[in-house]
């Protein structure tokens, strides 16, 4: 009895973790477990619809689903689409962030002014930034054309062109994280022990050799973990499109999240959606996992 | 040494200027009559101010309901938020329970799974227990996060554990150490999850748009979305006033309180 007793720990603790486990459990351990039952049946909106809260309706389908998921003609079309963005989006953000860290933990003018501007399209939401972008970028009467046009050049109509649209859109992007991506390069910075640098410079050591030797591996160690996130942050690529192109056009911002919230939500085909969902979670996985090996063999 | 800081100096402000662009933009056109704001080249600064363009935008819209179904959701969810991640931060630093590691490790491992995985057993689930087309299918499910919990905890581990046991031994009950104690210590750290979490749930888009139907819940993200969907009918100089005020509330919110806000992201993302 004692054992048992000894063995629940502190009675007290399960109060505290009591609408943890409720919630947590029902809207996130729930829906991961669902979403994989899903990927292996043929659900359809009509047997949901009958079914019960704790139950993933249709006969198991075995690999079908993946099959299907893999046949659609959009889906590689989509990765190559998620990849134009990520080859855009994610270099940018990464040097733009790096350098601006760097440039504001020095002692200048203005510097809390110009952090506090570049956080603000951090924390508006991707809607109104996206409609911020849309006018900026619009075809007749936008503000880049109009800045355009004083260099002689006529821009295109940005956001129905199959060339521009994911570039707009991935530009956005960077504008919206930088700033965020900013304050972690900026965290590591200010992490380097100001000793190092009085040390330096008692050495008589240059300027650029103290970059080249203090700062510039510290960048390296971040920007490790900086561009996990940035990959995973481009692989969930989703509300802009939606607000922007509803994939278009002609299918060329259709990116892999973008797909199963349409497969989904407007063809209902719940088993290839889930599938796909189940595929990137896979790669995502597979990243982290990769990610976190060669952290700890240049950290380790 | 003192070119080269100029140099630098100027090349922050432009990026400042930069960054700020598109903001500026956004105020200015929602300032501008239809006739200015189609006009090419378009001009830097209205002609005229037409002030207009927010009461009638504002009327057009019911952006009043819009705005307090988006209050009554965000402040509900922060406020849950905030109790219920502090309380398992709490029980997670401080508290021997069954499964406790496993329970930790299976968190964190939650925290790589796209948004997409869960979209539609969301939809699928919050239907089944009713909460469709409401704000409690807002709120409810989402009143509870990761984030939150491993924030909470990261602050109460640096309360010192003999402060509580001494609390105990006095005849202090749990509710109370954690209320009384645990709480007032880490104040900051909650003031700061509250903002984040705050803007976070404001600025939320994609649940709303699977789960509410009916645009008298809307909450103003699907609204100011469903008006880019329809921009023949709703001229643009419109559309950008009613994306003003749909930034403003947190825009403020962050400028008042941004050291708490930075250094909250900022250690959320060394320590995390």
């Amino acid at each position: 009895m004692r054992k048992i007793r000894s063995s629940l720990g502190d009675l007290s603790s399960y109060i505290f973790i009591l609408p943890t486990i409720i919630v947590l459990g029902l809207f996130l351990v729930y829906p991961i477990l669902w979403s994989f039952l899903a990927s292996f049946k043929d659900v359809n909106p009509i047997l949901l619809k009958n079914s019960s809260l704790f139950e993933v309706p249709g006969t198991f389908a075995g690999l079908d689903q993946y099959m299907q998921a893999i046949d659609n003609p959009l889906f590689f079309k989509s990765i190559f689409n998620t990849l134009y963005f990520g080859v855009i989006f994610i270099p940018i953000t990464m040097f733009a962030s790096a350098g601006l860290a760097i440039l504001v933990n020095q002692k200048l003018k203005g510097v809390n002014f110009v952090r506090s501007v570049l956080f603000i399209p951090y924390i508006i939401s991707v809607v109104s930034a996206s409609l911020i972008f849309m006018f900026l970028f619009n075809g007749d009467r936008g503000l880049v054309n109009a800045l355009l046009q004083n260099f002689g050049v006529t821009g295109p109509n940005w956001l129905s062109s199959t060339l521009w649209a994911m570039p707009v859109i991935a530009i956005m992007h960077c504008w919206e994280k930088i700033g965020y991506f900013m304050l972690i390069y900026l965290a590591g910075l200010q992490n380097i022990p100001k000793e190092l640098y009085e040390a330096a410079d008692v050495d008589g050591v240059t300027t650029f050799q103290k970059f080249r030797l203090i700062t510039w591996p510290l960048l390296g160690r971040v920007s490790l973990v900086v561009s996990i996130l940035l990959i995973i942050d481009a692989l969930n690529i989703f509300q802009e499109i939606i607000i922007m192109t509803g994939g278009g056009p002609a299918d060329s911002t259709i990116t892999v999240p973008f797909l199963i919230y349409n497969e989904a939500f407007k063809y209902f085909r719940i088993g290839p959606a889930a599938a796909m969902s189940y595929l990137l979670f896979v790669f995502v996985i597979v990243i982290t996992f990769v990610q976190k090996r060669i952290v700890d063999k240049r950290l380790g | 040494m003192k070119n080269n800081k100029s140099i630098l100096t100027i090349l922050l402000w432009s990026t400042g200027i930069i960054f700020l662009l598109p903001i500026y933009w956004l105020v200015i056109s929602s300032f501008k009559s239809d006739a200015e704001i189609t006009q090419f080249p378009p001009t830097y600064w209205p002609k005229e101010f037409v002030w207009s363009n927010y009461p009638q935008i504002w009327d057009l819209l019911n952006f009043g309901q819009t705005m307090i179904n988006s209050i009554i959701v965000s402040i509900t969810t922060t406020v849950l938020i905030v109790v219920f991640s502090t309380m398992a931060g709490y029980a997670f630093s401080k508290k021997q329970f069954l499964g406790k590691n496993i329970l930790f490790v299976a968190l964190i491992g939650t925290m790589t799974v796209p948004p997409t995985v869960l979209l539609l057993p969301l939809y699928f689930i919050i239907s089944k227990m009713g909460m469709y087309d409401s704000l409690t299918g807002l709120i409810l499910p989402f009143s509870v996060t990761v984030f939150g919990i491993f924030f909470t905890k990261q602050y109460i581990d640096d309360v010192p554990t003999e402060l509580l046991e001494a609390a105990r031994i006095d005849g202090c009950g749990e509710l109370r150490i954690f209320f009384q104690m645990v709480v007032p210590l880490i104040k900051p750290a909650i003031t700061t999850l509250a903002i984040i979490m705050f803007v976070q749930n404001w600025n939320s888009f994609t649940m709303p748009l699977v789960l509410l139907q009916s645009e008298d819940k809307f909450t103003i993200p699907l609204r100011l979305a469903m008006l880019a969907q329809q921009n023949v009918a709703v001229p643009w100089s419109h559309i950008l006033a009613a994306n003003v005020i749909s930034l403003l509330p947190v825009v403020i919110l962050f400028l008042s309180l941004q050291r708490q806000f930075i250094s909250g992201i900022m250690s959320g993302s060394v320590k995390g």
